[in-house]
């Protein structure tokens, strides 16, 4: 039986980062302080303002944080300088003289080295917010967050590459990848939920993909059944995947790898 | 013809925009290459080897010129090319450092659809063929360079290529590396009829590997021919350095001039032409107090020397 070259590089992948537990154990320890410690700013605040913000409770601030962080968490955090070095040093070459993809072989490798912390992030989150929080607001909704995880590190690994592409043209792509966290922050909703943002914020952070990439997990683990966020996710992994995909077959057109 | 390039011809872009200016790197090159030959294509650092090869294997696209591999235009069809060949670049590596070559080997094996029974019965040829079976478990960074670039050839003949595009393959590489490497890519060639594209700057390359010739400096072709015609007229020479326990006389031999002499050591062109390699050696040996003596090629540099200095045919 035949495997597709997708699943083969998503599970040596996920294989080898489970071989080396070593950064697993490093980024694991850094999400638990980084979620515990937003989780419980949002907590205070929420209990001061009469035990709710913009319709999110204290227990509720909890699940969405902790879930928000594993979202983000489960990513290289310089995903996009890595793949943009590769691009301007030529080292992705190598990789053009393979019969698939480039940048499909990279999202699937990065999807499966993420996956192993995506899971020991959603375990240790989970395990945190029900001993801070109790369990979760909604189970039905907080199942559904699972998959919509998935898709978040997916729709993020996918954007991802699309702006690190930008080191076809522009040599260096460190600055991309210093603008797209910050995006990701707010308007992705991983800091705060979307609702916190003045009105006009709010509206765009909600029209533009970096939504998919953490609120929408968040929002569902913060026990608010919305299944077509799911959807709404599926729509930007096309959209964000099909960009990547121009960007990198534009790009690999104007490659200029000059010596050996 | 297995490869078929035309004037091809490539033009980078360099500096910021204001101050641009053009490198040409490779400069109307015509050459082909007939099925199942050895083709050592070499030249200086920076001649345009690199870019050459990288065009002819879809990489980069030309600024002029045409090419033809297996038939096919390689930087248009380049995905379907890539099933027919095989590249290997010495200075990069196409195995995942934290996987043993045998994951990768599966991961390829996808890429080229084998079924998994196909893909074991390869590996275990490979393992066979290259004498590399033992390293194929081993995570690639614990491989030694000679190691891993044996694992790197065996990645790249997976799929049966029809041509190996080799790109400084021995670079790095020890003497003994280097010269069971050469072994591999002849014995290659005679079993399979592989065409093996190679390009180098080491001279040996040349004389071990390939049956043709191509040198290219400066961008453009400035010689063609068999390996064994380009013996006999610029790789005749051969260099000899030793180190002698005690001052001596070293005798007059036909074809050798002593470049340098001190009284422990001494340096020596050879016109093996004129004296086999061999004679020299034991006229040396039994002469002189030698302490230590080594024969090498001349630099490539000198040999395109010559070539600039042969009368145009």
């Amino acid at each position: 039986m035949r495997e597709p070259w997708p699943l083969v590089a998503l599970r040596s992948s996920a294989m080898r980062a489970l071989r080396d537990p070593g950064p697993l154990a490093v980024s694991l320890g850094f999400y638990a302080i980084v979620a515990t410690v937003l989780a419980t700013l949002w907590r205070i605040a929420a209990t001061a303002h009469g035990g709710a913000i913009v319709g999110y409770s204290s227990a509720q601030f909890v699940w969405y944080i902790y879930t928000s962080e594993a979202a983000v968490s489960a990513l290289n955090p310089r995903q996009i300088e890595l793949t943009g070095d590769d691009i301007a040093s030529g080292a992705v070459a190598v990789e053009l003289l393979r019969p698939a993809s480039v940048v499909g072989m990279r999202i699937a490798s990065e999807l499966g080295r993420s996956l192993p912390r995506l899971f020991a992030c959603i375990a240790t989150g989970a395990v945190l917010a029900t001993l801070s929080a109790g369990a979760a607001p909604r189970p039905a909704a907080a199942l559904l967050a699972v998959p919509s995880l998935v898709l978040a590190v997916a729709c993020n690994l996918a954007a991802q590459h699309a702006f690190a592409g930008a080191a076809f043209w522009i040599r260096d792509a460190r600055s991309t990848w210093f603008l797209y966290q910050k995006l990701v922050f707010i308007l992705g909703g991983m800091l705060m939920p979307l609702q916190v943002l003045p009105g006009w914020l709010h509206a765009l952070a909600g029209a533009l993909p970096f939504m998919a990439m953490a609120y929408a997990p968040a929002r569902l683990a913060s026990g608010h059944l919305d299944p077509q966020l799911l959807v709404v996710q599926l729509a930007w992994l096309a959209v964000l995947a099909g960009a990547a995909a121009a960007v990198f077959g534009a790009g690999e057109r104007r490659l200029q790898v000059v010596g050996g | 013809m297995t490869i078929v390039v035309e004037r091809l011809t490539k033009v980078f872009h360099g500096g910021p925009k204001r101050r641009r200016h053009e490198i040409v790197a490779v400069r109307e090159v015509s050459l082909s290459v007939g099925a199942g030959e050895r083709l050592a294509f070499i030249g200086p650092n920076g001649a345009g080897k690199s870019t050459s090869i990288k065009m002819l294997t879809g990489i980069l696209i030309p600024t002029a010129g045409s090419a033809a591999v297996l038939g096919m235009t390689p930087w248009r069809g380049r995905r379907a090319l890539t099933r027919r060949i095989g590249t290997l670049f010495g200075q990069r590596s196409q195995l995942w450092l934290e996987l043993t070559p045998r994951e990768t080997f599966r991961m390829l094996g996808a890429i080229h659809r084998l079924v998994p029974l196909e893909l074991r019965h390869r590996v275990d040829e490979l393992g066979a063929l290259l004498a590399a079976a033992d390293l194929f478990d081993v995570p690639v960074r614990s491989l030694s360079l000679g190691q891993r670039m044996r694992c790197e050839l065996a990645a790249c003949l997976l799929h049966r290529p029809d041509i190996l595009f080799l790109d400084e393959p021995t670079i790095g590489l020890d003497l003994l590396a280097k010269a069971r490497f050469r072994e591999l890519l002849v014995r290659l060639n005679e079993e399979r009829g592989t065409t093996i594209f190679l390009t180098s700057h080491d001279v040996a390359d040349i004389e071990h590997v390939a049956q043709r010739a191509v040198v290219i400096n400066h961008g453009s072709v400035i010689y063609d021919d068999a390996v064994a015609t380009m013996r006999r007229r610029l790789l005749s020479t051969k260099l000899i350095d030793a180190t002698l326990e005690r001052a001596a006389e070293p005798p007059r031999l036909p074809g050798v001039t002593f470049a340098e002499v001190t009284d422990t050591t001494l340096q020596a062109a050879v016109d093996t032409s004129v004296t086999p390699i061999k004679a020299v050696l034991d006229a040396l040996l039994i002469a002189l107090p030698v302490a230590d003596i080594s024969v090498t090629d001349p630099p490539l540099e000198q040999v395109i020397a010559e070539i600039y200095a042969m009368p145009a045919q």
